[in-house]
């Protein structure tokens, strides 16, 4: 989140140099900085790829596992392969990530018997493939350090228990490491990852996208997870950092020992894991066309998108699709006398809907991403196709736009439906005067908007219906998008804008105020109980493109969880079978935020979930600290 | 009758759906509140229910009404959206006022949740004329008993109730195997005098089987009372450790007391 200084020799005469020019001369200028921690990683935050300029490949998650399984050189092409220049610019940046390399190790040299091991891992890596339970970490680490220092932001870290199991199970069985020491280990790997905070902040602090994404399921519905599991939620829950997080895969199988180390770790307040229904998410993937081997080891960007981490190109974030807005348009625009009915009016909306999403794939259409060999070594296909992936060499290159408001779209249609055409007490010209002058001179019947129940999470037939209607033209309209690379786009419930995007927005007929902050997500804090929210997003459709992202989201105090932990573990393994697609829960009580914004020097490590991650409340701006108040008040019933 | 033609429809009054209750029996539950109660407890926390008819009120300027009538399968319909959360434990409670008043209509929800293999409790107070405990006997499962006054003029006088009534309805639910837990709210004034902690223990005593629940009344039906205009009644606070006191009291003489927050 500071200023960027983007260094002279990047540019020649005032022209910005090739990238593989540019991606030299980070691997031979980058300070080496190396400390007395059991792991190497720096970022010199004064020395990093600018990638401002247009469209940016961000939000995703390398293949990892490719650094792994072979040394850096095994990874060019063999000389006779060598047919165009992103070949050559491939190898190219493979040589000078060895040119870095021999930097660490030089500088590793100069700190003398210390750094043995670190010596050792560092000279492994051009040539040999990862060997130890550590130095696979390192390996990860490294890479995950470029992706920085080359500005990918909120870079994703996807499967990382699978990926280290087989050097975690070789070490302990063959004695040369404990469990406990592996735990140490992880732990290390969250501080080294947490460092740089700051730096690594996308538009709030702790929004980073480090995301370790754990457990999986087989094409028979087992559940599939292994003791790093465990270890990595058990590391997570003791160091007590806003981020790195995990989101924890779930089926219908999970073993509930250790859903409940999962709801250990988030009574802790952390807000994570994050959890996500596999039963849910497979069929809508491989309905869109991913195949099998894939979707069942998908992963998610920075928060919640699903996405196959090391085989798609295209963020999963790129525009934010406002539902409120075509209502507006509507209101405004419309010849509103012609309205007669509510059926009428929603198909007066879809149209402007319609016009929404037009915009929206005529601005997607003009992107093209940056030439990017560095992320083509670490995605799948870019070496087979011999393309680089903006010129579409990896798997998938499909895209994703998020969305805010359909909480206050469904309330304010609800309320136009009952007041408007059930009981006629206003006229949809009131209602467009009401909203544009947000109210002014009718507080009362706000108040009364305001005093209503939100219908949004309620699950009633007539509600749940509007909203799949309204999503389900959304998939329609937007299935004959293609991007430049053939990808297609996907859209979800779940934005992180439901704040930004609200305060330069006017009035809504559910009552809110300009500028106040949309419903979050899949949220109603109005709820009689979790079970309705759950009961009600299970009811939501997600296919067709639907996936992007749908995450229900409550408040619940600490004390509610922890005096009947038996029955909310029963709840939270029932909750999967019923089928939500997401969720992810803040256990906080009011009366602690509202201690902490008084006294945020008592609170210094107090961590909430604020959209797709965690964040110490104190960094958080004002607004979000009433957000968060307001909610968990209401859930709690005081207000 | 047989062959009687019913003249109305049996309309239930339900102030309150309450779903994924932990309280209220066991497993995750959805709690009905039912409005009317056959007693006047001065410590109600639920003053909605203690009318039988709907009633309208105020909170923050904004009016509304305690109280909507259900035939019962639109009741089953509704509380049924929680089924897949009731689990094998799990199930339905039916609580107010008090529940055993609208066993007519009460009957015919049992009878179809029972079709459905539904667990189901009831929490009462149990004074009611036996004939309507009856009716709900059969499809009950689980019944959790209030214990209050138990001395027979202060409890006609206090709550309006026959005590008489209340024991030889305890003991019909006993001997079902049904009674399953005791709760006894306690205040200073009423429930927790020297006397009425005497003849609660006696009481428990001859259930020895049957666990109890004691806690301190609370005062959180206040924003209830706040909107139908009435006063609310505020007892003297009881500190938790005079509670454990009494439960020690009570588990010396054999009775499985604990107490618990509310």
């Amino acid at each position: 989140m500071q200023p960027r200084v983007i260094p002279g020799d990047f540019k020649e005469n005032g022209v910005d140099k090739s990238y593989d020019e540019i991606f030299s001369l980070i691997c031979k200028n980058i300070e080496v900085s190396i400390q007395k921690k059991r792991f190497v990683y720096f970022i010199d935050e004064h020395y990093v790829m600018d990638t401002t300029k247009g469209f940016r490949l961000e939000n995703l998650t390398p293949a990892y596992d490719k650094i792994l399984h072979s040394g850096l050189k095994q990874l060019k092409y063999p000389e006779q392969e060598i047919t165009n220049d992103f070949c050559r610019s491939y190898n190219r940046v493979i040589d000078q990530l060895s040119i870095l390399v021999q930097r660490i190790l030089k500088k590793l040299e100069e700190n003398g018997a210390d750094c043995a091991k670190q010596k050792e891992w560092f000279m492994n890596l051009p040539d040999s493939p990862a060997k130890g339970f550590e130095e696979a970490i390192q390996r990860m680490l490294f890479l995950n350090q470029i992706f920085w220092q080359t500005d990918h932001r909120l870079t994703g870290l996807g499967a990382w228990d699978s990926f280290l199991y087989p050097y975690y199970e070789a070490e302990l069985s063959a004695g040369l490491l404990t469990r406990q020491e592996a735990l140490e280990i992880l732990k290390d790997l969250y501080r080294t990852l947490h460092e740089n905070y700051d730096y690594k902040s996308n538009v709030l602090m702790g929004d980073t996208g480090q995301i370790f994404v754990l457990g999986k399921s087989d094409e028979k519905g087992n559940y599939i997870c292994n003791d790093l599991t465990y270890l990595f939620i058990e590391a997570m829950k003791e160091v007590q950092l806003s981020d790195p997080k995990c989101l924890l895969r779930v089926n219908q199988n999970t073993p509930r020992k250790l859903m409940e180390l999962a709801l250990e770790s988030i009574v802790t307040g952390i807000g994570a894991p994050l959890l996500a229904n596999d039963d849910v998410i497979i069929p809508n993937l491989l309905e869109f066309g991913i195949s099998k081997e894939d979707a069942y080891e998908y992963t998610t960007s920075a928060c919640w998108e699903p996405l196959i981490g090391g085989k798609s190109s295209s963020p999963n974030n790129m525009m934010v699709l406002n539902y409120l807005k075509p209502l507006d348009h509507l209101l405004k625009r419309d010849r509103l006398e012609r309205i007669k009915t509510f059926d009428e009016l929603i198909n007066r909306y879809l149209l402007y809907l319609q016009g929404a999403l037009n915009e929206i794939k005529r601005q997607l259409s003009s992107i093209r991403f940056p030439y990017n060999p560095f992320l083509s070594v670490f995605l799948y296909d870019c070496y087979e196709n011999k393309k680089d992936v903006s010129w579409g060499g990896a798997r998938y290159h499909h895209m994703g736009i998020t969305s805010v408001a359909m909480g206050n779209l469904i309330n304010s249609l609800l309320n136009i439906k009952e007041l408007v055409f059930d009981t006629h007490q206003y006229t949809l010209y009131d209602v467009k005067q009401m909203v544009i002058l947000d109210f002014e001179g009718k507080e009362e019947v706000r108040t009364q908007l305001k005093a209503r129940s939100s219908q949004w999470g309620i699950d009633e037939e007539n509600i749940i219906s509007l909203a799949n209607r309204i999503t389900s033209f959304v998939s329609e309209e937007i299935s004959d998008y293609r991007s430049y690379l053939g990808g297609s786009l996907k859209v979800g419930l779940s934005g992180s804008a439901y704040l930004d995007a609200a305060k330069e927005y006017g009035a809504s007929f559910d009552g809110r105020r300009a500028g106040e902050p949309f419903i979050v997500h899949i949220s109603n804090e109005d709820n009689d109980g979790f079970t309705e929210i759950i009961s009600f997003a299970s009811q939501l459709e997600y296919g067709k493109s639907r996936f992007n992202g749908n995450v229900v989201d409550f408040m619940v105090s600490p004390d509610f969880v922890q005096n009947n932990w038996d029955k909310f573990l029963d709840f939270l393994m029932l909750c999967i079978r019923k089928g939500f697609f997401e969720m992810q829960m803040n256990v906080v009580s009011s009366k602690t935020l509202i201690e902490a914004r008084k006294h945020p020097e008592d609170f210094p490590n107090l961590i909430v979930r604020v959209w797709g991650f965690s964040a110490y409340f104190n960094d958080l701006p004002e607004d979000y600290k009433k957000v968060l108040i307001k909610r968990a008040l209401r859930n709690e019933g005081a207000a | 009758m047989k062959g009687q033609i019913e003249s109305s429809p049996k309309i239930l009054t339900v102030t309150h759906i309450q779903r994924m209750c932990f309280h209220d029996g066991p497993g995750i539950r959805t709690t009905v509140f039912m409005k009317g109660c056959s007693i006047h407890c001065p410590w109600c926390s639920n003053p909605e229910n203690i009318k039988f008819a709907v009633e309208t009120y105020e909170k923050d300027g904004i009016s509304g009404t305690y109280g909507k009538g259900y035939t019962p399968s639109e009741l089953v319909d509704v509380i049924g959206k929680d089924q897949d959360f009731w689990g094998l434990e799990g199930g339905v409670t039916f609580s107010g006022g008090e529940a055993l008043m609208q066993a007519d209509g009460l009957t015919d929800v049992l009878k179809q949740l029972k079709e459905r293999k539904i667990h189901t409790a009831a929490e009462t107070a149990l004074f009611v004329p036996t004939k309507q405990l009856q009716k709900v006997l059969p499809y009950i499962d689980y019944f959790i008993v209030d214990v209050k006054i138990l001395e027979a003029s202060l409890c006609q006088k206090v709550l309006g109730g026959n005590i008489s009534l209340y024991h030889n309805n305890a003991d019909i639910l006993y001997r079902s195997g049904k009674l399953k837990l005791f709760r006894v709210p306690c205040c200073w004034e009423y429930t927790f005098t020297a006397e009425n902690k005497e003849l609660i223990k006696k009481f428990l005593s001859q259930y020895p089987d049957i666990p109890v629940q004691i806690f301190a009344i609370h005062d959180l039906g206040e924003k209830k009372y706040e909107s139908l205009s009435r006063p609310m009644w505020r007892a003297k606070k009881i500190e938790m450790q005079v509670l454990t006191e009494y439960c020690r009291e009570l588990k010396s003489e054999g009775i499985q007391a604990e107490v618990i927050q509310i």
